[in-house]
């Protein structure tokens, strides 16, 4: 799949292409795993918060106000990765 | 374009005549068309009088640098220069999309630094430029690779006066 793939992808509103890329992504190739790896993201993301720790949520919105649209969605990225990462169930080859 | 005519065999040859078929063929969607002529080029003096660069898709870099963009659903295209002189401990790899068990035990696998060092040593070529080359091969728009990463790359190898680009996927 090329850049401009997914572009016609998105200009098409073809969600499923563009979801199917992104499990790919995040399953070096592997959808299924990569599916996989998007719920293991969002549970890593819920545990730390199911005893209600307190939270920086001033560095929250602040991020969120004044931070470009690409920027966020590039953290969306990072802290995909970095929430498998903190899972400890590692399945990638490589490092971040 | 195709190769060169039998009857012409001092015209330029395409490099890979049919890659971007197989690339097509192997990854669907990928739309990638290339109709330039990527020549042959001939060396032009001993290679024990050549001076050699390395190229790599490895993700090696420097301890210290920015990684590079693992993350990025489209990909980096940024490089490294590594120092040929770096000890092999002075690096690091950053890339998810090849095993690298190996490589993190013996970085000369995919990055064979040591081993360039040892053929400048025993005379086989006649030595290295000051850096070595390295980006991630995850990037999903070839013409913006092409235009930046590969333009760039081919610019400073050219200012390091080499002979000899050894270029090597990972």
């Amino acid at each position: 799949m090329s850049l401009q793939y997914l572009k016609e992808a998105a200009a098409a509103g073809d969600r499923e292409k563009l979801i199917r890329y992104v499990r790919l992504h995040f399953g070096d190739g592997n959808e299924e795993a990569g599916r996989a790896e998007i719920d293991k993201a969002w549970i890593a993301a819920l545990e730390p918060l199911l005893d209600v720790p307190p939270t920086d949520r001033a560095f929250i919105l602040e991020t969120l106000a004044t931070k470009d649209v690409a920027t966020l969605a590039h953290l969306f990225f990072h802290l995909h990765f970095h929430f498998v990462q903190r899972s400890g169930d590692w399945i990638h080859d490589g490092r971040l | 374009m195709t190769a060169g005519s039998e009857a012409d065999a001092s015209a330029p040859r395409q490099l890979r005549p049919g890659l971007w078929q197989t690339v097509n063929e192997r990854y669907p969607g990928s739309m990638i068309t290339k109709h330039d002529l990527v020549p042959l080029a001939p060396l032009r003096k001993p290679l024990s009088e050549c001076r050699v660069t390395f190229i790599s898709t490895s993700g090696v870099q420097p301890k210290g640098t920015t990684p590079f963009d693992t993350v990025h659903p489209v990909g980096d295209y940024s490089f490294r220069r590594v120092p040929s002189s770096a000890r092999v401990d002075e690096l690091e790899i950053h890339q998810l999309k090849y095993p690298t068990a190996g490589a993190e035990r013996d970085l000369n696998v995919i990055f064979p630094i040591d081993r360039l060092r040892e053929l400048v040593a025993e005379g086989v070529i006649g030595g290295l430029t000051d850096d070595f080359y390295t980006f991630i091969g995850y990037n999903m728009d070839p013409e913006r690779l092409e235009r930046t990463l590969a333009e760039d790359i081919a610019a400073a190898v050219s200012a390091e006066g080499a002979d000899i680009a050894l270029a090597a996927p990972a």
